[in-house]
């Protein structure tokens, strides 16, 4: 996306880089004359109106000098990375090359640990011990320090590649036959070449100021040719009577550094972060109309959340009364995450929630208020999908439980350990004042679910918002967790808000469902009936996709033609309409409002085989 | 007769036993199903069939020789199963046999197969849905014109809409082409319904194999009939 380019600094960086290095290549044709025109009345001059840096020993104008001096400095700091690169490639990508035979694996581990030795010792020190060896001169100081440069890159493009290597389409071509070097060249060197393009630009920037430091110690370049460095020590020593003949290579150096790290900086800006392009504007919130109605713990009304101009929620509208179980679903894309997101509070910039209702335990949510953290923090409970990351894996799980506590009521350390403790056996998990006690990683999977579920009612919550909770686990714990859920909304009252894409997890838990499509909650209806009574096509085709254990084995299974609808992108009617079975030229036309739990023009009407056949065929 | 076939196959990592002394055989033409939880060695069994991870003992033959070139996979996540840098077209060709005489009315055939258009082959993997890399995934699966297919959680990533057109999609395979199928998945539902015959692992054994609807209706192992109490509400 061009526009990610567009910031001052990026210009200025990719403005300056260019003017760097057109000058390396026009500076020697045009100026060599002028700096190499010795003129001995005109020796060690200051700055004067003909020569602007002065002069040196032997009356050369040193403007000139360091113009020219520009081809031979960047042409050497970009040889060096060349070399760095080339030689931190072949270190970086032998433990692969080796291959998975033992001996490989062996060779390759002896590559690897060579390369952290090598890592370990400052750059410029192996400059100087490669100078040395090879010999004083700007090839030793090229050589020195491109393979000074070399071990960086080498970790670099190891690290890369084990990222690549573990990737399905690399084991895919291994099973297809793909040798080891085509592997590389045609799959793993592509996927890592941007990241190594932006470091190799800012190690450029890195090995011009190690010529220069080389070249002023007398170590790089020799009489008669001259780089920045060279003329920098040559300039030194009357830095007190002709200060301009040290200050113009160094600034010279300044800029070229700065433009090459400035330019890999603002390339790494470009293919890594995105940064966020449009800010919504905030429009203000209507004041709220409705009157409470007590029995409802969230009440929701035109409920939209937006991305810039897209807008992933379209206005939904539901409540979920006190201990009620409700359920979303939808397939991905549908927005029925976002939509527990904006209950919780949680969407951050650049995405924008309104309402026309969002009331929380009577409490207008709308207004952002301190007082809702509180009341967010003890009676909303939040369980995502995966475990792992919701959970710090450096603290103790009781630990973790009792901060809740400590933090929204206030209870001392003690106290909030032993209800922490008490909340783990609520939860079912066995011998719960020892397990308290260990961290993330030694619990299973299933384990750090309830542990998640006992954070959430370690408040009095009056709503548990659970989003996937049993995707990432097994089926046997599945269904345990689903049970343990079930069993703490009739114990503790607990009102369940419960988002999956899969209608058998809904239908095991839920009173009611609401399903989703495009943003819009299409059909309302009894749990129980999903299989039995679903009105929408939408609603049957996904009860009807899922196979079960009574699924019949010589039959298709049904399918929904099609693609999701693309919420950038949505059609004038209804948004199933391209692909529904039953859908005419009114469908296309006018989108279905919501009527008596349903929003379809054809709600109910029977899908005829045929019409179902062609929709499988179709996707 | 069985084409693949595990023979006492053992697996470790480091000091750690995935698999334990497994045996069994797909028979040619068959989907034999293979279930179980996640970490019980199912998916580092079909790992080492394809020749990605190495034994610490047993044998896995195809038709009593080496796997070697005889066993495709197809993987879980089809957004990582497929190069983002490289077009369908070219890695669908890079899965065909050396010697393939017109590379390009063989990728279009592939693509027909699997039910996409032919000029999806000068598309990028980004530019398709998840069902449609799953199902290019599995066109690559078949260019090498193997044996035995081995399919991995293959739509354990996908949307339960999406899901049956690729279980549909295996199953129309299979009827048209007799091909061999070990088939992966934690969903015994799925598995059900693709399977000739179900094998359950558990810590790395495999505890109960038999035809499908012995092994569903009759489970002999605790731990088949555990599984089956939890997909039935």
């Amino acid at each position: 996306m061009p526009r990610r380019w567009l910031n001052p600094t990026a210009i200025a960086a990719g403005v300056l880089l260019l003017a760097v290095l057109v000058m390396a290549v026009v500076a020697p044709i045009v100026w060599s004359e002028k700096a190499d025109a010795v003129d001995t009345d005109q020796i060690l001059q200051g700055s004067s109106a003909e020569h602007w840096a002065g002069t040196d020993s032997l009356g050369r104008d040193i403007f000139a000098r360091v113009l020219v001096a520009t081809g031979l400095s960047v042409s050497l700091a970009l040889a060096a990375t060349a070399i760095g690169i080339s030689v931190g490639i072949v270190l970086g990508t032998a433990p692969m090359l080796f291959g998975t035979s033992p001996a490989g694996v062996r060779a390759g581990r002896l590559v690897t640990a060579f390369v952290n030795i090598l890592v370990a010792f400052p750059g410029l020190l192996l400059a100087l011990f490669f100078a040395v060896v090879f010999g004083v001169g700007a090839t030793g100081a090229l050589l020195a320090i491109g393979f000074a440069s070399a071990p960086s890159f080498a970790r670099l493009v190891h690290t890369l590649v084990a990222g690549i290597a573990e990737r399905d389409y690399i084991a895919a071509a291994r099973i297809a036959g793909v040798g080891r070097v085509r592997l590389l060249v045609r799959h793993v060197l592509p996927n890592i070449a941007e990241p190594l393009v932006v470091n190799a630009t800012m190690a450029a920037g890195g090995a011009l100021l190690s010529f220069a430091g080389l070249s002023f110690l007398g170590l790089g370049v020799q009489i008669p040719s001259y780089d920045w460095g060279r003329m920098l020590g040559e300039g030194l020593g009357g830095i007190y009577v002709h200060p301009s003949a040290a200050l113009a290579p160094g600034i010279a150096v300044i800029v070229a550094g700065l433009a090459f790290n400035l330019f890999g900086e603002a390339l790494a800006r470009a293919v890594g972060l995105r940064n966020p392009s449009a800010r919504p504007h905030r429009t203000p919130v209507a004041p709220a109309v409705s009157t409470s109605d007590g029995a409802a713990v969230l009440a929701v009304e035109g409920l939209r959340v937006s991305y810039g101009a897209v807008t992933p929620v379209r206005g939904i509208s539901f409540a979920v009364g006190r201990g009620e179980s409700v359920g979303v679903v939808g397939e991905s894309g549908s927005g029925k995450s976002l939509t527990a997101l904006a209950v919780a509070r949680l969407i951050e910039e650049p995405g924008h929630v309104s309402a026309d209702r969002l009331e929380f335990q009577g409490e207008d949510l709308r207004q952002p208020k301190r007082a809702h953290r509180k009341l967010l923090g003890t009676s909303l409970a939040m369980v995502f999908q995966d475990p792992m990351t919701s959970l710090n894996p450096t603290q103790r799980i009781g630990r973790q439980l009792a901060e809740v506590a400590e933090q929204h009521q206030g209870l001392n350390r003690r106290s909030a350990w032993a209800r922490a403790v008490d909340r783990l056996r609520a939860v079912r998990v066995p011998d719960p004042a020892r397990r308290a006690k260990q961290l993330p990683h030694e619990f299973s999977g299933g384990m750090r679910q309830r542990a998640m579920i006992g954070m959430g009612l370690m408040g009095t919550p009056a709503l548990v918002i659970a989003d996937e909770p049993t995707t990432a686990l097994d089926v046997t714990t599945q269904k345990s967790v689903l049970e343990l859920l079930r069993e703490l909304r009739e114990r503790e009252a607990v009102a369940l808000l419960l988002i999956s894409h899969d209608v058998t997890v809904v239908r095991q838990v839920c009173d009611r469902v609401l399903v989703m499509y495009a943003g819009r909650i299409v059909e309302e209806l009894p749990a129980a009936s999903l299989t039995t009574a679903a009105r929408h096509p939408y609603t049957r085709a996904l009860v009807a996709a899922v196979p079960d254990m009574d699924t019949p084995r010589d039959r298709p299974l049904a399918t929904i033609a099609g693609r999701p609808a693309d919420p950038a992108a949505l059609p004038e009617g209804c948004a199933f309409a391209p692909r529904c079975p039953l859908a005419d030229e009114r469908c296309a036309r006018e989108d279905p409002p919501m009527v008596a739990g349903v929003a379809c023009w054809k709600a109910g009407a029977v899908i005829a085989p045929d019409l179902q056949k062609r929709s499988e065929a179709a996707s | 007769m069985s084409v693949l076939d595990f023979d006492r196959v053992t697996v470790t990592f480091g000091r750690h036993t995935v698999v334990r002394d497994v045996s069994l055989a797909v028979p040619e033409g068959a989907v034999v199903g293979l279930v179980g939880g996640s970490g019980c060695g199912k998916s580092t069994l079909a790992r080492a069939a394809a020749g990605l991870v190495p034994l610490a003992g047993g044998r896995i033959t195809v038709d009593g020789g080496s796997p070697r070139g005889r066993i495709s996979m197809v993987f879980q996540d089809p957004y990582s199963s497929l190069d983002p840098r490289m077009r369908i077209g070219a890695t669908l060709a890079e899965a065909l046999p050396r010697r393939t005489p017109d590379r390009k009315s063989e990728v279009a055939r592939l693509l027909d197969l699997v039910d996409l258009a032919p000029d999806r082959a000068r598309m990028y993997p980004h530019q398709l849905s998840g069902g449609q890399r799953q199902r290019v995934a599995i066109a690559r699966a078949l260019a090498g014109d193997p044996d035995v297919i081995i399919a991995d959680e293959i739509t354990s990533a996908l949307d339960v809409s999406i899901q049956g057109t690729v279980l549909n999609l295996i199953r129309e395979l299979h009827r048209r082409m007799r091909l061999t199928v070990l088939f992966i998945s934690h969903n015994l539902a799925v598995v059900r319904y693709v399977s000739d015959t179900i094998a359950v692992m558990q810590e790395g054994r495999i505890v109960e194999h038999g035809p499908a609807d012995d092994v569903l209706s009759a489970p002999e192992h605790p731990y088949t009939r555990e599984l089956l109490e939890a997909v039935t509400p």
